[in-house]
């Protein structure tokens, strides 16, 4: 259980998504205008993450892994369907992030429209399909500590995302050289809060 | 859709061109449209895997532009991320199973990027909001003109990264051992991520200082 | 509008030809692939015991000439040698790592490959590597003289971290700091050899035997490589300590 905790925080502070590994970035700087939208988009990153990385956990263990197949008989011990991770883990978040559009256009057309591209573009945010390479490759012992390390990156990603948002809103009210007003001013302020993130580093949990 | 047959566009068309030119400044990629940062924070820090990167993003989106553009009278709406991703992953796999298989050593270099080129946003955002509603030619062009938008500024920031950080240009040092001896130190920080991020945020500033309709409401 | 029909078999399709193109090409190109990964194993071995010459075309010729002995050495430290045959097809060539070391970790009964290089009548032992970076695996090879102490040379190997900064752990201005380091104290107790944030200097004198400057920028994949080395040679310590013994 412990363990399970550890992993949560540990993906949320020092592992995150966008601070540590500068990943999911192109809709972080895109999307992050008003604290309403990030926090749209941000539940729809923990959502897909949360469910696409024990899903994959599931595929990897049962289906990709070398000796995965063993449960279908001695015969397929030998199987290392490896080669077709990358194809199905993006198929499997392709097809989450295609469920979160139709859910989202129907149920608040007002978000869908301020998300706009970016929100098929979830699919290609780096930091999904990173989180499930990253299980892959951290071999976690079971289900509860891959959903723990999903759900855990979605809120450490939704953080990055609300706080940059709410540091733009207040921005609106300096006075930045107009060249640098909007995307500028998003790009060096996320330098510096990576820079301060990386305090957390050195942290062992 | 009419049945009139349209009267034959020229293949460089100046609405052709522009496709090719304005992703270089205008409708710039990583500086306009915010695609493909992820990657243009990763593979920065030398030259010469940022040029390995772009020239390998012009070949996958020019390819997978004109596939998709091929397709898109027939993809459904409804899946039409999956297949656009099934066809990029695809072929990005293929090429990098042949390289293994019979230019390992090309493939060494280059496996690293097959990753950051499926989850690449610049090549499935151009697939989204060009290839499914255009031709072939004008795609392929989209996909060259974007792709190249996207290798400038990855290499405007790779050689100052490289510089500042190293002090090499392609791994060769250019910066004197005299400079070394007279205190100069090279700066650490600029090879780590968030210098790339501020890198990017002084182009975009240089960029939309000299091109003023770009620049936006506060 | 497209049918639901429509859509399931568009889907359908799509997904069994791309699953076709995908497992043809992996079955028909996975020689050649197997062949071209032996090829790089081979000659990350030969590299780390610095045999020269080595090119693609004649690494399987130069690894059958220059490996003399194989070796799979157990968790008590009882070697049982190979020397007969081609080396390519020796016991200890097609162990897998990874499990093994996976099975260290998990306390269980362990099998670890050493290769023996005799360079020109010197004997160098090859102790294979294998850990986890910042973004996936890396691996590599340490080679130790006869007095299974000091550091003949090492190879680094990754398979995605990041270019320019964690990457450049494969690089011969790395790989050549490792050259002569000691992994053992004037005591005798092991302390392995540490890629130092901060640069060797920082150690104190008498550990700076033991330390290699670490890639700046890299720190993750720096100290995944200080605790690759570690642990692997963890594992290969009941060994060692037999043979030193001796």
């Amino acid at each position: 259980m412990q363990e399970i905790f550890n992993i949560f925080i540990k993906s949320i502070f020092i592992d995150n998504m966008v601070f540590a590994y500068f990943l999911g970035m192109c809709s972080y700087l895109a999307v992050s205008k008003t604290v309403n939208t990030s926090v749209g988009l941000g539940l729809a990153v923990i959502f897909v993450l949360g469910i696409t990385v024990p899903v994959d956990y599931l595929l990897n263990e049962f289906v990709l892994k070398e000796g995965a197949m063993a449960w279908l008989g001695p015969e397929f011990v030998d199987v290392d369907l490896s080669f077709l991770s990358f194809i199905l883990f993006i198929a499997i978040i392709a097809s989450m992030v295609q469920l979160v559009e139709m859910i989202v256009e129907k149920f608040s057309p007002a978000l869908y429209a301020s998300l706009g591209i970016f929100l098929p573009l979830i699919a290609v945010n780096c930091a999904i399909l990173g989180g499930s390479l990253f299980m892959q490759e951290r071999e976690y012992q079971n289900i509860a500590e891959a959903t723990s390390f999903g759900l855990g990156s979605g809120v450490g990603w939704f953080l990055a995302i609300v706080g940059i948002a709410a540091i733009r809103e207040k921005i609106r009210y300096s006075n930045v050289p107009p060249a640098l007003r909007g995307l500028g001013i998003t790009f060096i302020i996320t330098g510096l809060m990576g820079i301060a993130f990386m305090s957390f580093l050195g942290i062992k949990l | 859709m009419s049945t009139e047959i349209k009267e034959r566009e020229p293949l460089f068309s100046p609405k052709n061109m522009k496709l090719l030119t304005t992703p270089l400044n205008l409708s710039n990629p990583i500086t306009v449209q915010v695609l493909g940062i992820c990657s243009a924070l990763a593979v920065t820090a030398k030259l010469m895997p940022a040029i390995v990167m772009s020239i390998s993003v012009l070949v996958v989106m020019a390819a997978s532009n004109v596939v998709i553009s091929l397709l898109r009278n027939g993809i459904p709406p409804r899946i039409r991320i999956i297949v656009q991703l099934v066809v990029i992953a695809t072929m990005v796999i293929l090429v990098d199973q042949v390289l293994k298989a019979f230019v390992y050593d090309v493939s060494k270099q280059l496996s690293v990027f097959v990753g950051l080129i499926i989850t690449n946003c610049i090549i499935m955002g151009r697939l989204e909001a060009f290839a499914m509603a255009n031709k072939p030619w004008p795609a392929f062009l989209d996909g060259i003109g974007n792709a190249m938008g996207y290798g400038i500024i990855l290499i405007i920031i790779a050689f100052f990264r490289e510089l500042l950080g190293s002090g090499t240009i392609f791994d060769f040092r250019v910066i004197p051992q005299g400079a070394y001896d007279f205190g100069y130190v090279n700066n650490g920080l600029m090879i780590l991520p968030p210098m790339a991020l501020i890198t990017v945020g002084v182009i975009i500033w240089i960029q939309r200082y000299y091109t003023r309709e770009l620049i936006e409401e506060n | 509008m497209y049918t639901n029909g429509y859509i399931f078999r568009y889907a359908a399709i799509m997904v069994i030809v791309a699953a076709a193109l995908l497992s043809l090409a992996a079955v028909l190109l996975k020689p050649f692939q197997d062949r071209n990964m032996a090829i790089e194993k081979m000659g990350g071995i030969l590299a780390s015991a610095e045999v020269e010459g080595v090119e693609t075309d004649n690494t399987i010729e130069l690894f059958n000439k220059y490996v003399v002995e194989e070796l799979v050495v157990d968790k008590d430290g009882n070697g049982d040698p190979y020397t007969d045959g081609k080396m390519e097809d020796g016991p200890a060539f097609k162990i897998n790592m990874k499990k093994e070391l996976y099975k260290e970790n998990k306390g269980e009964a362990y099998q670890l490959p050493i290769y023996i290089v005799n360079k020109d009548g010197e004997t160098i032992y090859v102790l294979p590597l294998r850990g986890v970076g910042l973004w996936g695996p890396v691996w590599g090879n340490i080679a130790l003289k006869e007095d299974f102490n000091t550091v003949a040379g090492v190879t680094f190997g990754h398979k995605g971290e990041t270019p320019g900064l964690g990457a450049e752990i494969t690089t011969d201005g790395f790989c050549n700091q490792f050259k002569d380091k000691e992994i053992f104290d004037d005591a005798g107790n092991f302390v392995s050899i540490k890629v130092k944030k901060g640069g060797v200097q920082s150690m104190p004198q008498n550990m700076q035997i033991h330390g290699v400057d670490a890639i700046s920028g890299g720190t993750i994949t720096s100290d995944a490589v200080s605790d690759m080395i570690n642990d692997v040679l963890l594992a290969y310590l009941p060994y060692i300590q037999k043979q030193r013994a001796q």
